[in-house]
């Protein structure tokens, strides 16, 4: 008996199981199969037709649309680090464009830090090479500002947009890590559909007490690169 | 002699055939509201869609002419067997039932700025699944926060609609090498919530919410942790 109501208490247990995984089941775009009657039930619904029509009807292949709001991107510039005098840099890049007004963008960039005018004229050495590695990520919100478009001769003309962008992210440098808000403005041109040229003027802000003081740095950057649309 | 594989020519790609039902369809020199019209697709004419940019579509007429179709007056065109066509360019229906989200949020956790990212998965309209990580960073230390949690949106239909959320998940506390004998610690944490999601446009939202973590230590008490955040998502 025992093996019985247990063998019944398994089988609602599958039932309803079976049953919630319609949870996963519920899109809104789902379109519904459409209901196909069996010759069958034709016949006995409804009379013969004189007339029975031999052509199959095709089911129509849809081609999907193809998706390009994916930017990826590798980037090359200046990073004037605050105190450290200014340095090369190299950032990676990630956009998403949600709309054709604003875009989600990661970000990873490197430089090293040179040195302070204090470690040059004093002849010491403030920070060690690897503390001297600048590295910083930051996610940010871009804004297409000024869509337009740019010409170059009689018969090229390629779009083009002057965005601002804000992000949140951190840097690490120095043997510490901070948080940091990063400002500022790009333009993005579009030789063809999938690949994008940038110059790109940021401001990377932390907050940091590695020359002593416990003050903001600003850290401006500009660089430029190319990306391309997947 | 070996012969060599003669290649098979690349297939050509098959693009969606859409016939024009509006009077007529405008296409633009690029994906924006801005750029100028510079031809119209008659009524019945065809066009072939090549790719899509945000709400904007690429497509090509019979006379080979491509251009930009705005993916609201495409919505107007039917399908060769003459369905007509529908795509999900995001809207308010779409904020209450979407399948995915993803958003960035920035905030304070414990005294610290707190940076986060966040992906969810929707269950139903109701529940989801949500996974954040975030990175803190403070004064005295900075840290990790991985958390996997269930949120429940009471009214998602609403612009703003307001929601609760239960879960748990991992933070690791790294204090600053200021400190004395500083030591990276790692523990489990519990966290319920309440949050408010406002809908933007097309596809954007707003998300705020307050949190109190409880961090399961290897002390005799629990740690209490306050969190608030606020940040930009967007669903598809």
């Amino acid at each position: 008996m025992e093996s019985r109501s247990g063998i019944l208490l398994l089988s609602v247990a599958v039932m309803l199981g079976c049953s919630g995984c319609a949870l996963f089941h519920r899109h809104r775009n789902t379109a519904a199969a459409p209901v196909q009657s069996s010759p069958e039930a034709d016949a006995s619904a409804a009379p013969p037709s004189v007339i029975e029509p031999t052509v199959q009807r095709r089911t129509l292949h849809v081609p999907r649309i193809r998706a390009s709001n994916v930017e990826l991107g590798a980037y090359f510039g200046e990073l004037s680090i605050q105190d450290f005098g200014a340095q090369p840099v190299k950032v990676l890049r990630a956009d998403y464009h949600v709309t054709e007004d604003f875009f989600f963008q990661a970000a990873y960039g490197y430089a090293k830090a040179g040195k302070t005018s204090a470690e040059i004229l004093g002849g010491y050495r403030l920070l060690s090479d690897a503390e001297r590695r600048f590295t910083y990520y930051n996610l940010s919100l871009g804004y297409n500002f000024l869509p337009g478009e740019v010409f170059i001769g009689r018969h090229l003309a390629m779009s083009s947009s002057l965005y601002l962008i804000a992000g949140i992210g951190a840097v690490k440098f120095a043997g510490d890590q901070n948080f940091t808000v990063n400002f500022g403005s790009g333009f993005r041109v579009l030789p063809t559909d999938w690949l994008s040229i940038h110059i790109d003027v940021q401001d990377l802000v932390f907050r940091s007490d590695v020359t002593g003081v416990n003050e903001l740095k600003n850290n401006l950057q500009a660089t430029i690169g190319a990306a391309v649309f997947f | 002699m070996l012969s060599l594989p003669v290649a098979a020519p690349a297939a050509a790609r098959e693009y969606l055939q859409l016939y024009v039902m509006q009077p007529y369809l405008e296409l633009h020199t690029g994906p924006g509201r801005g750029y100028p019209v510079t031809q119209v697709v008659g009524r019945g004419e065809s066009v072939e869609v090549l790719m899509r940019r945000t709400e904007w579509f690429k497509v090509r007429t019979e006379r080979g002419v491509e251009g930009w179709a705005r993916g609201s007056e495409l919505l107007l065109a039917q399908q060769a067997d003459g369905t007509p066509f529908s795509f999900n360019l995001g809207d308010r229906a779409g904020f209450a039932d979407h399948r995915w989200e993803t958003g960035i949020m920035a905030g304070n956790y414990a005294g610290a700025s707190m940076v986060t990212f966040y992906q969810a998965l929707s269950l139903t309209e109701h529940l989801k699944v949500d996974l954040h990580a975030g990175q803190f960073l403070g004064n005295l230390s900075n840290g990790y926060v991985f958390d996997v949690g269930l949120t429940h949106v009471f009214m998602p239909q609403w612009r703003v609609s307001p929601f609760v959320s239960l879960g748990g998940g991992y933070e690791r506390v790294e204090p600053k090498a200021t400190l004395a004998a500083p030591t990276d610690s790692s523990a489990q944490n519990g966290y319920i919530g309440i949050g408010a999601r406002c809908y933007l446009t097309r596809r954007l939202f707003l998300r705020g919410e307050y949190l109190s973590y409880e961090v399961f230590t290897n002390n005799n008490s629990n740690e209490v942790k306050k969190e608030w955040k606020v940040g930009l998502a967007f669903f598809y």
